[in-house]
């Protein structure tokens, strides 16, 4: 059975973009457009493999999602991958510090990603 | 000249006319922000449309593949089959000499029945000739040789039968043995014909299995390569829209090249709109921009792009996992 990601970022080229990626490379696909929009689809029972999340947006950014998700029951052990231009250490040490996976600057290449996501579920 | 001097003229109009420009720029920027999203989105659609397609033709091939599949599998069953039939009839040459000896064997028979039917007459005319002359004996002998004289009657009557039916036997061995010659001579002349025929056509058969062989052997590697390059093709699909992500890239550093530049105008224009009571804090000014200007480049450090980085240290990783 397919694998779903779930891709949050306030850019809809961006989600676009990884939408049609993971698509063809054959997994399901939920997406936000901001950490709170994500959010609340997790919320209301939504229950993806994987989660890809920009960190800088506009009223919900990545690093206070991460947080948040991890506090959800039933997320303590989902993958969460940063993807995000931001290259600060700081940032990245926060994230992980709150549960972030793994951390990937833009752009990514399709083969890259899929790599790393073969490596954070296996299965896929 | 003092801070408390107005500002010259020409300057304020310097001012008014950089700041048209550069509002100018700042919408030219948008643009180019539209431009690119538009742009990118667009790329997008197009590879999608281009994987799908690439996607429906490897179906179409894989769909094909197993039809001739199924098709060369009885190609291979019918060629065997007239294979067999070939063989049969290449192995028929030797089955008719066989039943040409058998054949002949029976013409000699009856050749031989032929002669002793000959003998047979040949003992009824001497039996007849036998007879006639008892019959002679007989009548010289008067009435005691009246009893052998039936007996010798009998005897050319028997003669007679006799020669009469070695005679009916020899007709009918003759007509039979020239059936069976004659039949047999045509079968042999009408069948060499025919079977050097099916020996060519076995031998076409054969040709016509090889080829066969060859050409599904040459649509299997043809497949295999298309196969290889769908593969390539989906990868590089894969990377265009990797590559797409440079758009969100570009958008972000453009936003922050206008915002600071907006910043920096509305400093300035800050200036332009100052009368002379104020006109010495624009001290301020130089301050303003310092901040702009470290607001700026802190923003850049926190977004340094790891494919323009040179080697170091300090070099962003970009790809880390926990």
């Amino acid at each position: 059975m397919a694998k779903t990601i779930m891709i949050v970022d306030d850019s809809s080229t961006m989600l676009m973009s990884l939408r049609n990626s993971l698509e063809i490379a054959g997994f399901n696909v939920l997406e936000g457009n901001d950490g709170s929009v994500a959010l609340k689809t997790l919320q209301g029972g939504a229950k993806p493999d994987l989660i890809i999340t920009d960190i800088n947006m506009p009223k919900m950014g990545g690093i206070e999602f991460i947080s948040k998700v991890r506090a959800l029951p039933g997320f303590r052990f989902i993958p969460i991958l940063a993807l995000t231009t931001e290259s600060q250490q700081g940032k990245r040490d926060e994230a992980k510090k709150l549960g972030a996976t793994g951390w990937l600057l833009k752009p990514v290449s399709g083969t890259d990603l899929n790599k790393i996501i073969k490596q954070v579920l296996p299965g896929a | 000249m003092s801070g408390h001097q107005h500002r010259a003229p020409a300057t304020g109009a310097a001012l008014d006319v950089y700041l048209q420009l550069e509002e100018a720029i700042d919408g030219t920027l948008s643009g180019i922000i539209c431009d690119t999203d538009s742009s990118a989105r667009s790329i997008i659609k197009h590879v999608r449309r281009l994987h799908e397609s690439a996607s429906t033709l490897v179906s179409y091939l894989d769909g094909t593949s197993l039809q001739a599949g199924d098709f060369g599998k009885e190609i291979l069953e019918s060629v065997a089959f007239l294979g067999d039939i070939g063989a049969f009839i290449e192995r028929l040459p030797e089955k008719m000499e066989r039943d040409l000896s058998s054949v002949q064997a029976l013409v000699a028979e009856i050749r031989f029945l032929g002669e002793v039917t000959s003998d047979v007459k040949a003992i009824s005319l001497q039996s007849h000739l036998l007879a006639i002359n008892a019959a002679v004996e007989a009548g010289r002998a008067g009435t005691v040789g009246s009893a052998f004289k039936v007996v010798a009657d009998e005897m050319r009557r028997l003669a007679g039968n006799s020669s009469a039916m070695a005679l009916k036997i020899n007709k009918g061995l003759a007509r039979a043995q020239e059936i069976v010659e004659n039949g047999l001579q045509s079968t042999i002349t009408e069948s060499a014909g025919q079977i050097a025929d099916v020996s060519k056509a076995a031998a076409t058969i054969a040709r016509l299995r090889d080829n066969f062989d060859d050409m599904s052997q040459y649509y299997k590697t043809r497949f295999a390569i298309v196969m290889k390059h769908n593969e390539d093709l989906v990868k590089d699909i894969g990377e265009a829209l990797g590559q797409i992500q440079y758009q969100d890239v570009v958008r972000q550093s453009i936003e922050r090249i206008r915002d600071a530049a907006r910043r920096r105008n509305d400093a300035l224009r800050s200036l332009a709109f100052m009368d002379g009571d104020h006109a010495g804090e624009d001290d301020e000014l130089p301050v303003q921009l310092e901040l702009i200007l470290d607001d700026y480049l802190a923003e850049e450090r926190k977004h340094r792009h790891p494919d323009r980085q040179t080697q170091g240290a300090d070099a962003p990783l970009k790809v880390e996992l926990f």
